[in-house]
């Protein structure tokens, strides 16, 4: 048997409809535009015609990865497909992977250098190579000694408002240290530096709180892709127990963080989901609080989608009441830019 | 020598071995895969280490997936890797070797 | 004239093994291949060139080939590859390195000149290291003649039937009639300097028939060997170059004459009152060789019953 690995492209007819149908065989079925659009490469093992393997890279995370059952060799189609899709992201000079997997298929990617980053009944997350969540979390440590109360908050900031600031002050005034996680996936209006830098200017008066990215780790394509897309409740819920189990397992316990704060969601059906998982998940090793979003006289509730609305109907100047000085400014300066973006077809709505 | 980015040689094949090397900062750190981990462990590290020493390097941490690498593979591998880490575009100094 | 074909080894199987795949690398010496082909060209992906010449580098200095002969195929003198592929392959004391896509005796003069200098470089002895050339195109098939003639170091010369099929605006068929022109070509030019003549590899492991058919032709006109792609087509070579036992007998008498008349200190073979000639002779001992290979004498030096 000459097996050779072969790149299929997905916008091609015949490549998708062989693929489509070998997966299919095997059992996947989630074939929806925006799961399959996420694919920026996918690759074929053959033998003469005959399709053995196959597996696809969104970013650094693999998918789609499927072996044919009745092929001989099966084992070694799986390590041949990871092996192929390794070295094409080193080519890009990407050495960290991601993949989710179904729990049963958890060893064959320990076998392959994969380690487990959380696991539940009905899948698991792990990654391989540099940098690590090792390596991620010996980056943000602020101390060796642990002090005494220690918080985190994780949020997208899309953009910071005085709703995030209050959270963020809340926090701070009741803790020792303070973690603010900002969401690092780049798929909202504000890019993820954009969004980086607009948190530490609304909480730089806090001495005790630390804003760092979220990395990979939390909110990411990587812990919970349902979260940028449009996706089913339970799908969110079994990527969120994972998200969860990641911060719990890997993130709290390194940082020693005992208290994870978030705020209300009574608009976002993704967010009030997650809230709802993370307390399930978290407690009781973890104190979880929840602090109700402020209103605005008129009943308005301070949030990020309410901003980019507003910027979407050019009405900054009712922005003063949503977001701080720094916010407001960077807006004002941008607006151009943001409003580009907007037209260029950047989603508002969501999260 | 010393470690300049990241990078990756060898494959998850038959008899192969992967070798991922980075920066470190604690000395040769290996982190190693391998279905023989328990008889072999020690002897792929060895072969791992000497072959760095050989060229020189005492920081960096490696992360290996072993499928069943003869030694002689494991060296090549780890040379690879290093060339690739080092400097690319440099030609490997076969008298080194 | 005894000692001139004891020193020429039977290159009936020239088995390639792509050089950045160590399972095979580890498993090439136990086919009983006459020559194991390490591949850098082809069968190395460009990310992978140089994880390939090291892997091949290594595998040459640790792993028992045992009597095969080992030839390395290197990357062509076009390439950003050539000179490390040389360098690496002389300091490795391969038997053998192989040019491919060779089109002039000035191409092979080129490599042996920086195989000298890196025989020097590495301590290797003089001239150790012997060359090959594959030729690929009608350019090659034309200047066949100087190529296998241009270095003491030739030991062989090779057909490469895919690209020379392009070269030639046609591509394979089944009867060979394409090659024809090129086969002659390659056989004479080895013949007459001297060297092996390797004939073109066979791709299709489901026809064996035609694989048969074509290493009977290959054999008929006189090839030396074929090279192969697989494992499996070692045994397959080597029944078609297996001598038949009328040959053995025949090669056994001739080269009873031979020793008899060393003994005798005579100046003038003789068998059956008839002269023996120089190719003759010749032709029994590469049957012995042949018959011994396949494992067809006893170690008086007689035909063994199948």
């Amino acid at each position: 048997m000459v097996r050779k690995a072969k790149e299929l492209n997905l916008k091609n007819n015949e490549d998708f409809a062989l693929w489509k149908n070998f997966l299919e065989n095997v059992g996947i079925n989630n074939f929806s535009e925006e799961e399959v659009n996420q694919v920026d490469l996918t690759i074929g093992i053959f033998d003469k015609q005959k399709l053995l393997a196959t597996g696809s890279l969104a970013g650094n995370i693999l998918k789609y990865i499927a072996v044919s059952a009745d092929s001989i060799g099966t084992g070694s189609n799986f390590n041949l497909i990871v092996s192929e899709l390794i070295g094409k992201l080193a080519l890009k000079g990407i050495f960290h992977t991601f993949v989710f997997t179904k729990p049963k298929y958890v060893t064959s990617f320990q076998h392959l250098g994969f380690k487990k980053l959380a696991v539940t009944e009905f899948g698991a997350v792990l990654e391989r190579g540099f940098p690590d969540i090792s390596t991620y979390l010996a980056d943000i440590k602020q101390t060796e000694n642990p002090v005494k109360k220690t918080a985190a908050i994780v949020m997208n900031a899309n953009p910071f408002t005085l709703g995030h600031k209050f959270l963020v002050e809340q926090a701070s005034q009741e803790n020792d240290l303070v973690y603010v996680f900002v969401v690092a996936t780049n798929a909202g209006l504000f890019a993820t530096d954009e969004r980086l830098k607009l948190v530490k200017q609304g909480t730089q008066h806090l001495s005790n709180v630390k804003v760092v990215s979220g990395g990979s780790y939390m909110v990411s394509y990587a812990t919970f892709p349902a979260y940028f897309l449009d996706s089913p409740n339970d799908l969110i819920e079994y990527q969120t127990t994972l998200d969860a189990l990641v911060f719990k397992n890997w993130i709290a316990n390194y940082l020693h963080i005992n208290t994870r704060y978030l705020g209300s969601e009574p608009l976002s059906r993704t967010t009030s989901i997650y809230n709802k998982i993370l307390k399930k998940v978290l407690t009781p090793e973890i104190s979880v609080k929840i602090i109700n979003r402020r209103q605005l006289l008129n009943g308005e509730v301070i949030s990020a989608s309410n901003v980019r609305k507003k910027i979407a109907q050019n009405k900054l100047n009712e922005l003063n009441e949503l977001v701080p000085e720094t916010t407001l400014k960077f807006i004002r300066e941008n607006a151009a830019i943001l409003k580009l973006r907007i037209k260029k077809g950047m989603k508002i709505r969501g999260n | 020598m010393e470690i300049k980015k990241t990078a990756l040689a060898g494959t998850l094949e038959s008899s192969d071995i992967q070798i991922l090397i980075t920066k470190g900062t604690k000395g040769i750190e290996i982190e190693l895969e391998s279905d023989v981990k328990k008889q072999f462990g020690d002897q792929i590290c060895q072969a791992i280490s000497e072959t760095l020493k050989g060229f020189g390097i005492s920081q960096a941490k490696i992360k290996a997936v072993d499928k069943g690498a003869l030694d002689c593979v494991i060296k090549a591998r780890t040379i690879a890797a290093i060339q690739r880490a080092t400097n690319a575009s440099e030609e490997l100094d076969w008298r080194a070797i | 004239m005894t000692q001139a074909i004891d020193n020429e080894r039977l290159r009936r199987t020239m088995m390639f093994v792509p050089g950045n795949n160590p399972a095979m690398l580890k498993d090439a010496g136990i086919y009983g291949a006459d020559s194991i082909m390490f591949d850098l060209e082809d069968a190395v992906s460009l990310t992978e060139k140089d994880a390939a010449r090291i892997l091949v580098y290594e595998a040459l200095t640790h792993v028992d080939y045992g009597k095969a002969e080992k030839v390395v195929r290197i990357n062509g003198l076009d390439t950003p590859f050539y000179q490390e592929d040389i360098k690496a392959m002389v300091k490795a004391k391969v038997d053998v390195i192989r040019l491919p896509k060779v089109e002039s005796a000035a191409m092979m003069k080129e490599l042996e000149e920086l195989v000298s200098v890196a025989e020097k470089e590495f301590n290797v002895a003089p001239g150790s290291i012997h060359l090959m050339a594959a030729i690929e195109s009608a350019k090659g098939v034309l200047n066949a003649p100087e190529i296998a003639a241009a270095s003491n170091r030739m030991i062989g010369i090779a057909l490469s039937a895919e690209d020379y099929t392009t070269d030639m605006k046609t591509h394979r068929y089944p009867d060979g009639t394409e090659l024809e022109f090129a086969r002659n070509m390659v056989l004479h030019a080895a013949r007459a300097a001297g060297i092996a003549a390797f004939d073109t590899v066979f791709t299709d492991m489901n026809d064996t028939e035609g694989f048969y058919r074509e290493t009977k032709h290959i054999h008929q006109l006189g090839f030396d060997g074929k090279s192969l792609v697989n494992p499996r087509q070692i045994a397959m070579v080597n029944q078609v170059y297996e001598p038949s036992e009328k040959e053995i007998n025949q090669a056994v008498e001739v080269i009873n004459a031979i020793k008899e008349a060393k003994v005798k200190g005579s100046g003038v073979i003789s068998l059956n009152g008839q002269m023996v000639d120089r190719p003759v002779a010749l032709r029994a001992q590469r049957v012995i060789k042949l018959a011994e290979a396949s494992n067809l004498l006893d170690e008086e030096g007689n035909y063994i019953e199948k």
